[in-house]
């Protein structure tokens, strides 16, 4: 395993724990570049979400330091932190039903000033293919559509700042396959043009090897791996998923991986890091 | 740095103030009902007032006023604003708990709130008269809305508190803990019924009826400034609380220091509710309605719905109270009866909708 050392960076996490409960994860140690598109990979309740709701800080370290931008991240104040970064959720629910540009201009509702709130919700809602939604409640949207709105308000939040980083939680998993491509092109585009970095949880492995330049592994709670993308193999992503897997190349040459009809179950010790 | 925004379309930002809800068609609308409302509830009642009593009224002379136009300035007049302070208090706090719990039918009188604050107020007079400590009169307006604003508190931590271990916005745990609290109030107040004497009794069957009969100009003032005051609190906390719609975590995800903003939007309902119930005892339902009709008017903004709930609920109160004095002249209906009566058939009509998913 290739472990970076984490002393600069955009988002640096040094040896950091956290507790859930008696369960502890971690020690992660990791650093992200300003710009960078990482995606993280790992089985259910391997702890991506809670690796991301550390760095989006809900949870705090338990040990260990987490730095955003050369400062430890429990000082930047929640306004602030607002400005630098933004999160999409797994979840798109908003009560009462409120109007869909209200619900995009709350990404800015920390600024106290802010004279282009009106024309950067048109823009972010038009980037997140969302413009002819504006007029709508946000209750009566289909899932798709409320996907497309969160994301307007993740994009209204970090329209007119350059470096910051976007937390991604696997928002996409319940929308057809080519809605999923659409969305998650409008966020790469969104970001390189911005350099922003990008941390994305994501499900689908294809569209990890595909639109990120480096994935993290994370199993039973800790950093199993983090690799830039072109040097992943199969016999790790077997290992991850403890799945046999079947591999093929795309025309661009990027490889393409699905479980394989055969399945039988990886023993741990099959493969050791 | 401006480099992604288009420059030809600056707009101001819409930061919430008094012109801009007063620019609105509803708010303008609801002034003028208010308005016709007091005139006609300043008319309406036992003792007829005519237009000479108002002219006697606002000429101010030093001679002792007379007839209706004492009936107008010392009774009639105060009680109408203090209905109308009343009303608009009650349907703040009802707005402001809904956009805490991101729910439309979390009422501070159905979560227990109300009576959290009307058995604190009850324990109190039972054992005052019990300890046998003598109260000034003057602190004892003081004393009751602070003992109301304790239990009011009390009971604003217990829900919040259940509604996080409870599963995220489940409106049926939250109700249910209501039905408890509602119970555990209920039945202190009994047990201060049971101990009271004669004279304890007939206050405290006046709060659990709810009754506007106790106003006057100073109280009404109190009550004014204090109104005054948590709206210009509110001026910071209505954007907050729209993001707050999104759920907890995304509302700090976005910038906004949800704890600090549950803790005031608490204080305010229970500041609110407290002086509410201690004057006025429990009237229900005012917070439940008056913020749904203003949902239905002009949208949930709550930069919005927070000031034109106040003058709906404004308008309802004035409208059940003015019907509590005048339906059986010269009897008096407390105005709770009045409320719950109308209240309790909207609440089953906005539940059966919520089922539906309207």
């Amino acid at each position: 395993m290739t472990a970076l050392h984490a002393t600069s960076g955009l988002l640096a996490l040094d040896h950091v724990t956290v507790m859930l409960g008696k369960r502890q994860f971690g020690p992660f140690t990791l650093s992200i570049r300003p710009g960078e598109q990482v995606a993280i990979l790992g089985p259910s309740g391997a702890g991506k979400s809670t690796l991301l709701k550390l760095l989006a800080r809900e949870l705090n370290p338990a040990t260990g330091q987490a730095h955003f931008d050369q400062r430890l991240l429990t000082d930047w104040s929640l306004a602030e932190l607002s400005r630098r970064r933004a999160i999409l959720p797994q979840s798109h629910e908003v009560a009462f039903g409120l109007p869909v540009d209200l619900v995009i201009g709350l990404g800015r509702v920390a600024r106290a000033h802010d004279p282009y709130l009106n024309s950067i919700v048109q823009q972010a809602a038009a980037h997140a293919c969302a413009a002819h939604l504006l007029e709508r409640r946000f209750d009566t949207l289909s899932g798709g559509e409320k996907a497309r709105v969160q994301m307007a308000r993740v994009f209204a939040q970090l329209w007119d700042v350059e470096q910051g980083l976007l937390l991604v939680d696997e928002p996409l998993a319940a929308l057809d396959p080519g809605l999923q491509f659409e969305l998650m092109d409008a966020i790469c585009s969104f970001a390189s043009k911005r350099g922003h970095s990008i941390l994305a949880i994501l499900h689908d492995i294809n569209q990890a090897l595909q639109g990120f330049e480096r994935l993290i592994l994370i199993k039973h709670g800790t950093l199993v791996g983090d690799y830039q993308t072109s040097h992943v193999t199969l016999p790790l992503l077997e290992a991850l998923y403890e799945v046999r897997l079947a591999s093929a190349m795309t025309e661009e040459g990027e490889m393409i991986v699905a479980p394989s009809l055969k399945q039988q179950m990886l023993s741990n010790s099959c493969l050791d890091y | 740095m401006t480099s992604f925004i288009s420059q030809s379309s600056r707009t101001t930002s819409t930061v919430w103030g008094l012109p801009q809800w007063f620019a609105s068609k509803p708010a303008w609308l609801l002034s003028l009902i208010l308005i016709a409302g007091v005139w006609a509830a300043a008319t309406m009642g036992a003792v007829p007032v005519t237009w000479q009593d108002w002219l006697a009224v606002l000429k101010n002379s030093d001679e002792p006023l007379s007839g209706g136009a004492y009936v107008l300035w010392h009774l009639r007049l105060p009680r109408i604003l203090f209905a109308v302070l009343i009303g608009a208090a009650l349907a703040l706090s009802g707005a402001l708990a809904q956009g805490l719990f991101r729910n439309p039918l979390a009422d501070p009188g159905l979560l227990g709130v109300t009576s959290g604050a009307a058995c604190a107020a009850a324990l109190t007079i039972v054992l005052l008269a019990s300890s046998g400590i003598e109260v000034p009169a003057a602190l004892r307006y003081w004393l009751l809305p602070a003992t109301a604003f304790c239990g009011a508190v009390t009971v604003c931590f217990i829900l919040d508190s259940v509604a996080r271990w409870l599963t995220a916005d489940s409106i049926a745990g939250l109700l249910l803990t209501g039905i408890a609290l509602n119970a555990l109030a209920a039945a202190v107040i009994g047990l201060c019924t049971y101990l009271a004497t004669d004279e304890q009794l007939r206050t405290l069957s006046f709060w659990t009826l709810g009754s506007l009969a106790g106003a006057n100009w100073a109280l009404a003032g109190v009550l004014l400034i204090t109104l005054v005051l948590a709206l210009w609190a509110l001026r910071q906390l209505t954007h907050a609380m729209n993001a707050l719609a999104l759920g907890e975590a995304a509302a700090a995800h976005v910038g906004v220091n949800v704890r600090a903003l549950r803790m005031r939007v608490i204080m305010l309902v229970a500041v609110l509710c407290g002086f509410a119930v201690a004057w006025c005892g429990m009237i229900g339902f005012i917070g439940l309605v008056a913020p749904h009709i203003v949902r239905l008017l002009v949208g949930p903004d709550q930069r919005r719905l927070a000031p034109l709930a106040m003058l709906v609920g404004a308008i309802l109160l004035l409208l059940a109270d003015t019907a509590a004095r005048t339906v059986a002249i010269p009897a008096e209906i407390p105005v709770g009866i009045f409320t719950a009566l109308l209240g309790a058939p909207f609440f089953l009509v906005l539940l059966a909708r919520m089922r539906k998913g309207v």
